[in-house]
């Protein structure tokens, strides 16, 4: 076993030196959300907490920032003179940025995990794995968009009182103190629908699975598919908008096209595109 | 060569140098007990906050999102630092032959062990999940699962083992012919445990043939390793990729860094030792200047590092980082910061004056005060970044809660009862480099006498000699 | 005829330096300078001048652990990433050479170290019983040395001994 390992594993080495790229991946789970489109309702990350065990963690110490909110949605006034007196509230021109982790194929947290509890799935998806977590908490330091979450307390224990915890997504673990988690693109669903494509011998088709912020969003801003499968509506969009994997910049000429990836210049290579218009402040 | 005072008296008789280190290791006196009780009550403090910790989780800590590491690994740098000085002069000294090394480097060498013994806790205080620590270890599983050696958490585990393993050794092997004297003098229990440590010295010239082979190989391989082990902690910060840690000038500004706080501790501890055990002999004033202006001098590489790190990020205009820069000078933590500039720049010109230089209650203060800049350096290279790093949307400040505070308190507390149990146990000084040092000292000025055609050749009284007690200092004849 | 072994012991180096050269001019028949055993509370660069070359072999184990802590680094960091059955790539190759010099730097270290310290024990003859010639003068100021010959020659070495003020010369304990 361990040979064919080795050899395995150097083939693939070798295979990413001559062909470069992420040919070796079964899939490409990607994003594309549409800020345009985005209303800043939360609905997402409501759907998140109730997907995949979210622990609430009370008021307190989510203003320590010690919450566990995979999904934020972050808001920027981006033009400040618009609304009333008041610059924390304003009435208008509120931007609205849904951020999960990344997904990175070039993830930055990866190569600091000592234990190599976060690590790159045939998916193409940047996994945590809880039970080898030994909470270093390297991986959040280093991820550039602060989109890991770390269980500061054993939050299970006040975070789903009866009979909440009725309510808690059997398909997945409930984390106890000392683990980093985060985003996993609602992995327990590609995984059903994997299954369901490998028991029916076929290949996985775009639109049978999607995570649950896509599910949610009311304006449909959240797109998910394999960026691998060429019909797929995200593979779609990102060529539309002539976002690419392995670049580190847009350099659209035309002004019509939207579209670009958080710190792309920091050669990441995230799977989450954004659509917007890149402006310059 | 003029030299005011000389780094030690070269009349010294051998066994009184015998008899003066072992001395110190009998009979504590009541200030060591009220000193060990202190430190016992210090790392009780750590202990309860360690429960605590461990019982709650990570929380307690004030840690947050941004801020997932604070003081717990500014204070593992800060140690490992610490424990630079010591192995790492000692060697390097010992290859140059400096002979002034001896009386100091022992006790050096145990505060490298010691500091080590305490920054190696500090990773462990720090996991959200302690009780899986061993998992970081490169053992063969069924499962077919390593620990990731591409991580520098993972190269810190290495270099610290390493560097551990080695400076123990090191201090070992240079303490087995002292503690073949220990054995020779001690009774009862010491008598059992010098036996056994002593390994059976007898002083020939085999096994001080290979002695000194093995000692200097040992150093010549210390001084590379000493170097590596802080450069691979820079690593933990110039492998990221976050704004003011990713930093190319990281290595040799922290070996740099690790030498200033280690020689600034050997300072403090230098003035404890000779005040509390009577070394005024051994650690004499003029070895006192001797660290002082290597201490000034490495000071002033590290101020020189400083700056460069400054220019390097402002004119190399990566915004986040330069922007970080500016907010370390002027944002939240500019009161830390330029405190740490103060002591670790400033204060450090009073060692440049003969004045403070051999007055002995000032050294101690500012021996104290460039450690606590050290300190500060250490905190302000982990905690701003953190605060203030790529994403906007994430800026934060936080201020470290009294766990962390406690924990980092009792680390010296635990560091104090190393290093006192050492003092007692083993001897501080070294009884027989001292003797060589006293030795070729002697020689040197009997034969710079006789090229002067001075009247006066040193040499032993006959009656000296001829005493069958033993007390008898070598002669110089022929000289 | 049986053989025993003296120590006589001096106050200084210079009249232990002289009875051994006396003993390697041959003044003392039948004792030869490889007979001899200097015992001294310092470490002494002129010992090996007086004594002659003798071995130390400590630097060779010190090149076999450097070497072999080389290539068992490599080698177990290497098959280990190779056989990982979970590739925390990050973008990086499988068998990343940079981070592996680092470890295999300090696994040279550590095995260098190790096999040296190994290599005293076993070259300095540490770890074995004190003879009943030991003295405990000689980790305080004096200077052993040690002539093991023939029992003819006791008298001649202690003469010799004398010639250069010795101090005290002790006889081994016949059991």
């Amino acid at each position: 076993m361990s040979l064919s390992n080795l050899l395995n594993d150097w083939t693939r080495y070798r295979q990413g030196i001559e062909e470069g790229g992420f040919h070796d991946y079964e899939h490409i789970f990607g994003m594309a959300i549409d800020l345009n489109k985005c209303i800043g309702c939360n609905a997402c990350s409501i759907a998140c907490y109730a997907e995949n065990n979210l622990a609430v963690v009370g008021e307190e110490k989510f203003a320590k920032d010690q919450g566990m909110h995979w999904l934020r949605i972050e808001r920027y006034w981006d033009e400040p003179d618009l609304g009333a007196d008041d610059q924390e509230f304003q009435e208008h021109g509120a931007s609205f940025l849904p951020m999960m982790c990344q997904q990175c194929n070039a993830a930055t947290c990866e190569p600091v995990c000592p234990v190599a509890a976060t690590y790159h799935t045939p998916d193409g998806l940047n996994a945590q794995v809880y039970n080898r977590c030994i909470g270093s908490r390297y991986c959040s330091n280093n991820c550039p968009y602060r989109l890991r979450y770390f269980n500061f307390y054993s939050y299970y224990e006040t975070s789903w009182p009866a009979p909440l915890d009725q309510q808690l997504n059997p398909d997945l673990s409930v984390r106890d103190k000392g683990v980093m988690e985060k985003c996993t693109f609602c992995i327990q669903r590609i995984r059903v629908a994997k299954d369901t494509a490998q028991r029916e011998e076929r290949e996985l088709v775009d639109g049978e699975f999607t995570t649950a912020c896509a599910q949610t969003c009311p304006t449909s801003a959240i797109q998910f598919g394999d960026l691998q499968d060429p019909n797929s509506k995200v593979s779609q969009l990102w060529k539309q908008y002539q976002v690419k994997l392995g670049t580190t910049e847009q350099s659209k000429q035309n002004k019509e096209l939207r579209g670009y990836r958080v710190f792309e210049s920091l050669n990441t290579e995230p799977c989450v595109m954004y659509l917007d218009r890149v402006r310059e402040v | 060569m003029h030299i005011n005072e000389k780094d030690i008296d070269e009349n010294i008789k051998w066994a009184e140098i015998n008899k003066d280190v072992l001395k110190s290791m009998e009979n504590p006196r009541p200030a060591y007990w009220v000193a060990i009780g202190l430190c016992l009550a210090m790392l009780s403090v750590a202990v309860v906050a360690e429960i605590y910790q461990y019982q709650t989780g990570m929380g307690v800590t004030n840690l947050n999102n941004p801020h997932m590491w604070d003081l717990y690994i500014a204070t593992f740098i800060f140690w490992i630092g610490m424990s630079h000085s010591g192995t790492l002069l000692s060697a390097i000294l010992h290859i140059i032959h400096a002979d002034w090394r001896k009386p100091i480097y022992r006790f050096a060498e145990a505060m490298t062990t010691f500091s080590l013994m305490t920054a190696g806790l500090f990773p462990m205080i720090h996991l959200g999940r302690v009780w899986n620590m061993y998992w970081v270890i490169p053992y063969v599983t069924d499962r077919g699962i390593w620990p990731n050696f591409r991580s520098p958490l993972v190269w810190d585990a290495f270099a610290i083992t390493t560097y551990l393993t080695s400076s123990a050794l090191f201090l070992f092997i240079g303490m087995i012919p002292d503690l073949a004297i220990c054995r020779d003098n001690a009774k009862g229990w010491r008598k059992k445990l010098y036996t056994v440590l002593s390994m059976g010295w007898r002083g020939d010239d085999r096994q001080w043939r290979n002695f000194r082979k093995t000692y200097m190989l040992m150093a010549c391989f210390l001084i590379p390793l000493a170097v590596s082990v802080h450069s691979i902690v820079s690593s933990d910060f110039a492998m990221s990729i976050m704004p003011g840690w990713h930093v190319t000038s990281f290595p040799p500004y922290f070996v740099a860094g690790a030498l200033y706080s280690g020689c600034a501790a050997i300072i403090t501890l230098f003035i404890l030792l000779r005040y509390f055990f009577y070394f005024e002999k051994y650690m004499t004033i003029a070895i006192m200047e001797k660290i002082c202006k290597l201490t000034f001098a490495i000071a002033m590489v590290w101020t020189y590092l400083n700056l460069i790190e400054f220019a390097s990020i402002w004119y190399g205009h990566d915004m986040v980082s330069k922007e970080l820069l500016i907010s370390k000078f002027t944002g939240p933590y500019s009161f830390w910061f330029w405190l740490m500039l103060f002591c670790g720049s400033v204060v450090p010109f009073m060692l440049a004056f003969k004045k403070y230089r051999c007055h002995m209650p000032t050294m101690f203060v500012v021996s104290l005060v460039l450690n606590l800049g050290m300190w500060l350096e250490r905190w302000m290279i982990v905690t701003p970044t953190l605060s203030l790093s790529y994403h906007p949307f994430q800026w934060d400040v936080m201020w470290p809660s009294v766990v962390q505070w406690g924990i980092v308190f009792g680390s010296f507390g635990w560091f104090g009862l190393l290093f006192l149990t050492f003092v007692k146990i083993f001897p501080s000084v070294s009884m027989y480099e001292v003797k060589e040092m006293v030795y070729h000292r002697k020689r040197e000025a009997g034969s710079a006498a006789s090229e002067e055609g001075s009247a006066a050749p040193v040499k032993n009284e006959e009656g000296n000699k001829a005493t069958p007690s033993g007390s008898g200092t070598p002669g110089l004849e022929g000289a | 005829m049986s053989k025993c072994r003296i120590m006589g012991l001096f106050s200084d180096f210079e009249e232990a330096f002289c009875a051994i050269s006396d003993i390697k001019e041959g003044k003392l028949s039948g004792v030869s300078i490889d007979d001899v055993t200097l015992k001294s509370p310092i470490e002494h660069p002129e010992i090996e001048e007086v004594l002659g070359e003798r071995s130390a072999p400590v630097p060779y184990f010190t090149l076999a652990g450097a070497i072999f802590g080389i290539t068992f680094g490599f080698t177990f960091l290497s098959s280990a990433q190779a056989n990982f059955l979970v590739q925390p790539q990050g973008g990086k190759p499988v068998v990343p050479l940079p981070s592996n010099i680092v470890l295999t730097y300090e696994m040279m270290i550590l095995f260098a170290v190790l096999f040296t310290v190994t290599s005293l024990m076993v070259c300095g003859r540490f770890m074995t019983k004190r003879s009943s010639l030991y003295s405990e003068k000689v980790c305080i100021d004096q200077i052993g040395v040690i002539v093991e010959m023939d029992e003819a020659d006791l008298e001649s070495t202690k003469e010799l001994f004398k010639k250069h003020k010795v101090l005290e010369i002790r006889e081994e304990v016949k059991q």
